[in-house]
């Protein structure tokens, strides 16, 4: 019996990956050079938008719900709350997000490597797999107990993302425009104006 | 009569597609897989002489011809890993090892089972040795298909009508067997209808998918990153441990 449940459930589980490829919609194929834009976004958004220290301090610092507390009523304070819950959920959401895009980044560059290395790979798979999850429970943390509920998480969550961020820069260096004066001093005479 | 029905549809099936694989000049860019679907033509209309002729051979000759035609169907495994996997050789490397793995747990398994199990009839065996070898072939599709879906990789007309054929024979006949071998011979008519409807299935859809040959889609640029890999992989590895014990520690804390 122990056996025909397994045989079955590989069966099934060999149908269930073929349902998925028959749902799952073209990636595109656009090659490195879109990966690394992609990444390159991702990582602007990071280092730009979602983790400069003040907007962090700004999204989880408690002063501005005590100032709000101390001058206005309960209704205010609930909504308050409720508007910086949001706002700072969005907030996970997007840094999740844009680990994830530097994970693709990282399994669309690796995929080409011919020297990739077996173990290397499973352990990464495992980091982010383990670091996405840190940033889930962190999402559903402050979904249960509020925005002010973790903050030494928050500060280590926004500090490791910059750290990731700073190692996928330096990756990426090479997509930063070069001194484009050279190409413009280059020209020959009457030549086009770059 | 209906099962000498979708017997002869499959044979008209096959010398269909292997004509149109001559016509079309597929057969250059899928040998391992023409060369599956030649064997099990010549099995398939060498039994069914045989059935006509002399009936009592073709029972002696079903599970060997059986058994050789389930072996050269290793051939459309590796038809898939190339076409689909060819292009990305990190993502390649993952699916050797993996299929090696693979190869050897179910061979060792199958050992030991046979070791435990001697009273086991010839009939019995080959039952069983299909079985086992379908699990294997069923284990292979899922973990290519697993680091399809993790790499993202692009599948191309050709290579998703192999897969999605094979996939529903191989899964058919692995459901059926372990069916079979737990229901016994009172199963054995909707065993046959299973098998044979599969195939059918599986000959449809490679008939369409394989009508033309179409390139598998590929990334066109490839960067000066290529020996950093190391270098990359290891920079990450190091940041994302620091990440997992900061979090561990806060979690603690």
């Amino acid at each position: 019996m122990t056996a025909l449940i397994i045989y079955l459930l590989i069966g099934a589980g060999l149908f269930l990956f073929l349902l998925v490829m028959a749902r799952r919609k073209n990636t595109p194929v656009e090659g490195c050079g879109e990966e690394f834009v992609q990444a390159r976004h991702a990582l602007r958004a990071l280092q730009l938008g979602l983790l400069p220290a003040n907007l962090v301090e700004r999204i989880f610092d408690r002063g501005d719900f005590e100032y709000v507390t101390a001058e206005s009523s309960r209704e205010i304070c609930k909504l308050f709350l409720a508007e910086r819950k949001r706002i700072s959920l969005i907030w996970v959401g997007r840094v999740r997000g844009e680990i994830r895009n530097l994970m693709h980044f990282h399994l669309g560059y690796s995929r080409f490597q011919s020297k990739l290395s077996l173990r290397t790979e499973l352990r990464l798979a495992l980091d982010f797999v383990l670091l996405l999850f840190a940033c889930r429970t962190l999402q559903l943390w402050l979904y249960l107990r509020g925005p002010y509920s973790a903050p030494a998480m928050v500060g280590i969550a926004a500090g490791a993302a910059a750290r990731v961020c700073r190692i996928s820069e330096q990756s990426l260096a090479f997509l930063n425009p070069v001194a484009s004066d050279s190409f413009q001093n280059d020209s020959t005479t009457g030549g086009a104006a770059v | 009569m209906l099962s000498l029905l979708v017997w002869l549809m499959g044979l008209l099936l096959e010398l269909a597609m292997l004509i149109r694989a001559v016509a079309g000049k597929t057969v250059t860019k899928f040998p391992y897989f023409y060369a599956y679907v030649f064997c099990v033509f010549g099995v398939s209309a060498g039994l069914y002489i045989l059935n006509d002729v002399t009936p009592a051979s073709y029972y002696r000759w079903y599970w060997p011809t059986q058994f050789a035609t389930l072996v050269a169907g290793c051939g459309v495994i590796v038809e898939i890993l190339r076409h689909t996997l060819e292009p990305y050789p990190g993502a390649e490397r993952v699916a050797r090892v993996a299929s090696l793995g693979i190869f050897g747990l179910t061979f060792v398994y199958v050992g030991l089972k046979a070791r435990m199990l001697p009273e086991l009839t010839p009939l019995a065996v080959t039952v069983e040795l299909e079985r086992d070898l379908r699990v294997i072939e069923a284990l292979l599709l899922t973990s290519i298909l697993t680091i399809v879906f993790y790499y993202r990789i692009e599948i191309g007309r050709n290579a998703r009508g192999l897969i999605v054929g094979f996939g529903a024979y191989v899964g058919t006949s692995l459901v059926a067997l372990a069916l079979r071998a737990f229901l016994g011979p009172r199963f054995n008519t909707t065993w046959g209808v299973l098998q044979s409807g599969s195939y059918l299935f599986a000959l449809t859809v490679w008939m369409v998918a394989l009508w033309s040959y179409y390139p598998q889609p590929v990334p066109s640029g490839r960067t000066r990153l290529d020996d950093d890999y190391e270098a990359l992989a290891g920079a990450t590895r190091e940041v994302l441990h620091s990440l997992r014990s900061y979090f561990r520690r806060t979690a603690r804390s």
